[in-house]
């Protein structure tokens, strides 16, 4: 009998210290505890232990950066979703498009809400941009993290332009070989450069990969770790709105 | 100037074995690196591309009507047959790389709307009020609009399209070669 109370005992305490290490510091009843909690917690460390409330006013940030990171989030789950029924080639590219709108359950929506998040997030990025500079948050110590904000937008801005060829239809072809046919006019590079992009001579399967290949991996990759490194930094350097 | 070098040869002598390691190991990471970032670009550049052959075969020349204007469209090719002979266009917009399309009135909407439309230098037509229809091209992604002949005479477009060579091959149909481009002047007289 003792011997099934031991194991009972011991079953508990190893269950006791596998709970405790994920919640280490039990309920934030206390200021203290809360501190410690966000100081040692991965999610919560994006935030400083303290927060003033007039530095993250809505009327200030307009939580536009926020947005722009959530629709990123969206865009790469439903994203990941729509690689489940596309294949990049000529071939199947257009016709998988068009079963994902007409014939896979929710594909319709899933389309959507990534053709539109898409959009949302060009929009928002470009506002976020547009806030900062009005605001002044540009200013010194944040300058590094302006540059980092221009690639990330840079790459929202490559991110839209890669995926708008993937539907493979008149539209987006056209608007790759019009957007490609631009980079050819940059003095000496020009040529090898949109050689390089669409990889031939022509929008076709190679150019429908390449970009595929960077909007689902390359281009998504660099701007999660710009991002990395863009939130480290608004917390390092402080938020700007403290009155 | 040889107390400066002599200078130098005593000034690396003191360089110890550690940092020399290190510099050396330095220069092989960079020169790896250098060679690692020229493969990389190298590799985006592909040797043999499957596209469609620059060169294909139309029908006889016999098929086209002097006059005619034949736009062979999988090929982003225009055969033309004036009195002179035949010639044929890449049918190209030379503006950013769209194709534009065949309009047996490519002018009216414009002279109408009071524009003046240049004289076509090759066929000496010009569209005027009297009689505004002629036949052209209109790209459809920023509005160029040329003549039957490739000459451009509306929109962003810079210069006339590109005319290619064409000859009649051994079996008797037109050989089109769009990587060889040939002056306004080419006619292929049968």
């Amino acid at each position: 009998m003792s011997v099934i109370r031991a194991a009972i005992d011991e079953m508990f305490s190893v269950v006791g210290q596998m709970v405790g290490s994920v919640f280490r510091h039990g309920l934030p009843l206390t200021d203290k505890i809360a501190a410690r909690t966000a100081l040692t917690n991965f999610v919560l460390h994006i935030h400083p232990v303290r927060v003033r409330r007039s530095w993250i006013r809505m009327s200030y940030t307009l939580c536009l950066g926020g947005l722009s990171f959530f629709l990123f989030i969206v865009l790469t789950v439903t994203g990941l979703y729509l690689m489940f029924y596309y294949v990049p080639s000529t071939q199947h590219a257009y016709q998988d498009m068009r079963d994902l709108q007409f014939v896979v359950t929710f594909g319709g929506l899933i389309r959507n809400m990534h053709r539109w998040a898409a959009h949302a997030m060009v929009i928002t990025v470009w506002l976020h941009m547009a806030r900062v500079f009005l605001t002044g948050a540009y200013k010194k110590p944040r300058e590094f993290n302006w540059g980092v904000g221009t690639l990330l937008l840079l790459l929202t801005l490559l991110l839209s332009f890669t995926g708008y060829l993937l539907p493979w239809d008149q539209l987006s072809i056209w608007a790759v070989t019009v957007g490609t046919n631009m980079a050819k006019y940059a003095p000496i590079a020009g040529p090898y450069t949109r050689y390089l992009l669409i990889g031939g001579r022509v929008v076709g399967d190679n150019a429908l990969l390449r970009f595929y290949v960077l909007h689902v991996v390359g281009l998504p990759l660099a701007a999660f770790l710009l991002m990395v490194v863009h939130f480290w930094r608004v917390r390092k350097d402080g938020f700007s709105g403290g009155l | 100037m040889a107390a400066d070098f002599r200078r130098l040869i005593e000034d690396s002598r003191e360089m110890t074995r550690r940092s020399f390691l290190a510099i050396a190991g330095w220069v092989g990471f960079s020169v790896a690196s250098l060679i690692a970032l020229y493969q990389s670009v190298k590799w985006l550049y592909p040797n043999a591309t499957y596209e469609d052959p620059p060169a294909f075969k139309a029908d006889p020349p016999s098929a086209y009507a002097v006059g005619s204007t034949t736009v062979i469209i999988d090929k982003r090719v225009v055969i033309n047959h004036d009195p002179n002979g035949f010639y044929a266009i890449s049918l190209i917009c030379t503006h950013l790389g769209c194709t534009p399309r065949y309009f047996p009135d490519a002018t009216s909407d414009l002279v109408l709307a009071g524009t003046q439309i240049a004289k076509d230098p090759d066929t000496g037509q010009q569209a005027t009020k009297e009689n505004p229809v002629l036949p052209g091209f209109k790209c459809p992604c920023h509005g160029s609009r040329y003549f039957r002949d490739a000459v451009n005479f509306f929109g962003p477009a810079p210069r006339p399209m590109d005319r290619v060579h064409l000859e009649v091959a051994p079996d008797g149909k037109l050989l089109i070669d769009r990587s060889v481009i040939v002056e306004r002047s080419f006619r292929l007289k049968v």
